[in-house]
């Protein structure tokens, strides 16, 4: 178990006041609030910010967690020393939020001792919660239909009522024509009832890992092609990549750099299905040798042509 | 833990293809119809079907429901607060895509 400085993930000298923890908290929350940003390990801080401050806004908890000193480095192998806690008595009830996902440094400290209780349910038959994940997809997985191995850990809470994570792994099913942002319910998967009662479900959030050539925007997909400038001026037939193999594009004569030719149907699977598009990218190979710069002057004198002529020069 | 799960493979339905009733979108967001209400007097989510008892919300509700949720209990922030904040996000959303449309090799 590492130690966490609480002090550390929330930007404050241990000796903050109480209102400089809140103003801090409330200023990181909104930096890393896992809806809002867009940060690669957003939840991540999230969750370690709402742990330190679950700790350091409560006057008891922030006395005993400064009672283990000043002296621990983020990250250190941590022991509590003996009767670090006595004569700590931790009020109230279990924390608001998901202390569930709280580190092991927290339950160690603060899990135990009876702060977290039982939550005090009826007999009565009631259906689970539905729990929610993400899933991290391909997109070719989209294009043809793949299964899909994923491993979830879910806090569950054991017979002494204290918080453990329990990890499974699950074989998805990866509907075809998924797109990102659509969300895959698993019946039944998600927590367990309670007496008797029906498990809620899973649902699982969808997102694509980048791929090396496509772009994938809704159900369409983009593709920038680069072209050379005769084959932007006279037209080309080229060989160009889709999920579904190459197919023979045409590009029509005189075609403008950034011009977008489309490929009905190709884009994600579906009803309808999207379309691919091709963005022509226009590349000027360099003058290098004589004949290459012979080349460039044989245009010069063949084209009337001014580039800058709407700026009047 | 069951060997077997490991062979067995689930499928599951893409939500977004579905509609929801007024209950389902509570059992699945885990809040209560009276706060759904809330949200949709307040447009944050909008059903078809006039009157309550034939309210059909669209699968797309749930996600916006949930990070209305997550706003209110994270950061305080109050309904016209959120409604505010989703439609903000959507807009970024939005120029995100229209940004990679025109992104550049």
């Amino acid at each position: 178990m590492t130690y966490k400085d609480y002090y550390q993930i929330m930007g404050l000298a241990r000796d903050a006041t109480q209102d400089d923890i809140k103003r801090a908290y409330r200023k990181l929350a909104r930096k890393y609030h896992p809806d809002v940003s867009k940060e690669a390990d957003a939840e991540a801080q999230f969750k370690a910010l709402g742990e330190a401050y679950e700790v350091l806004k409560d006057v008891e908890k922030r006395a005993a967690y400064d009672q283990l000193g000043a002296n621990w480095q983020a990250g250190q192998d941590f022991k509590p020393p003996p009767h670090w806690d006595e004569g700590f008595e931790f009020g109230g009830a279990a924390g608001s939020g998901d202390s569930a996902h709280f580190s092991d440094f927290f339950s160690q400290i603060f899990g135990q001792g009876g702060f977290r209780s039982d939550d005090a349910r009826s007999n009565r038959p009631e259906q689970g919660q539905d729990s929610h994940a993400k899933i991290y997809i391909d997109l070719e997985d989209s294009f043809q239909g793949a299964t899909r191995a994923i491993s979830l850990s879910t806090p569950t809470s054991n017979a002494q009522g204290q918080v453990q994570l329990k990890h499974r792994s699950l074989n998805v099913k990866i509907p075809k024509g998924i797109k990102p942002g659509q969300h895959i319910k698993l019946a039944g998967q998600g927590h367990a009832g309670f007496g008797n009662g029906p498990a809620g479900d899973l649902i699982l959030a969808v997102e694509f890992n980048p791929h090396p050539l496509y772009r994938l925007v809704e159900a369409h997909i983009y593709l920038d092609l680069p072209i050379s400038p005769w084959e932007a001026a006279l037209g080309a037939k080229i060989k160009v990549p889709t999920p579904d193999g190459l197919v023979d594009l045409k590009v029509p004569p005189n075609s403008k750099q950034g011009g977008k030719l489309r490929l009905p149907g190709r884009g994600i699977p579906g009803k309808p299905p999207g379309d691919f598009f091709v963005v022509l990218q226009v590349v000027l190979p360099p003058a290098l040798t004589d004949a290459e710069k012979a080349a460039y002057q044989h245009l010069q004198q063949a084209f009337d042509f001014n580039p800058r002529q709407t700026m009047g020069v | 833990m069951n060997t077997n799960n490991l062979f067995i493979i689930h499928t599951g339905t893409v939500i977004e293809d579905d509609t929801l009733t007024l209950e389902q979108l509570c059992t699945s967001c885990g809040v209560q119809a009276d706060w759904l209400v809330r949200l949709v007097e307040e447009s944050i989510i909008e059903p078809d079907g006039a009157e309550m008892p034939s309210w059909r919300f669209s699968g797309a509700s749930l996600a916006r429901v949930r990070a209305a949720f997550n706003l209110e209990r994270d950061l305080g922030v109050n309904l016209a607060g959120i409604a505010l904040a989703l439609d903000l996000m959507e807009e970024l959303e939005r120029l995100r895509r229209q940004l990679k449309i025109s992104r550049h090799g």
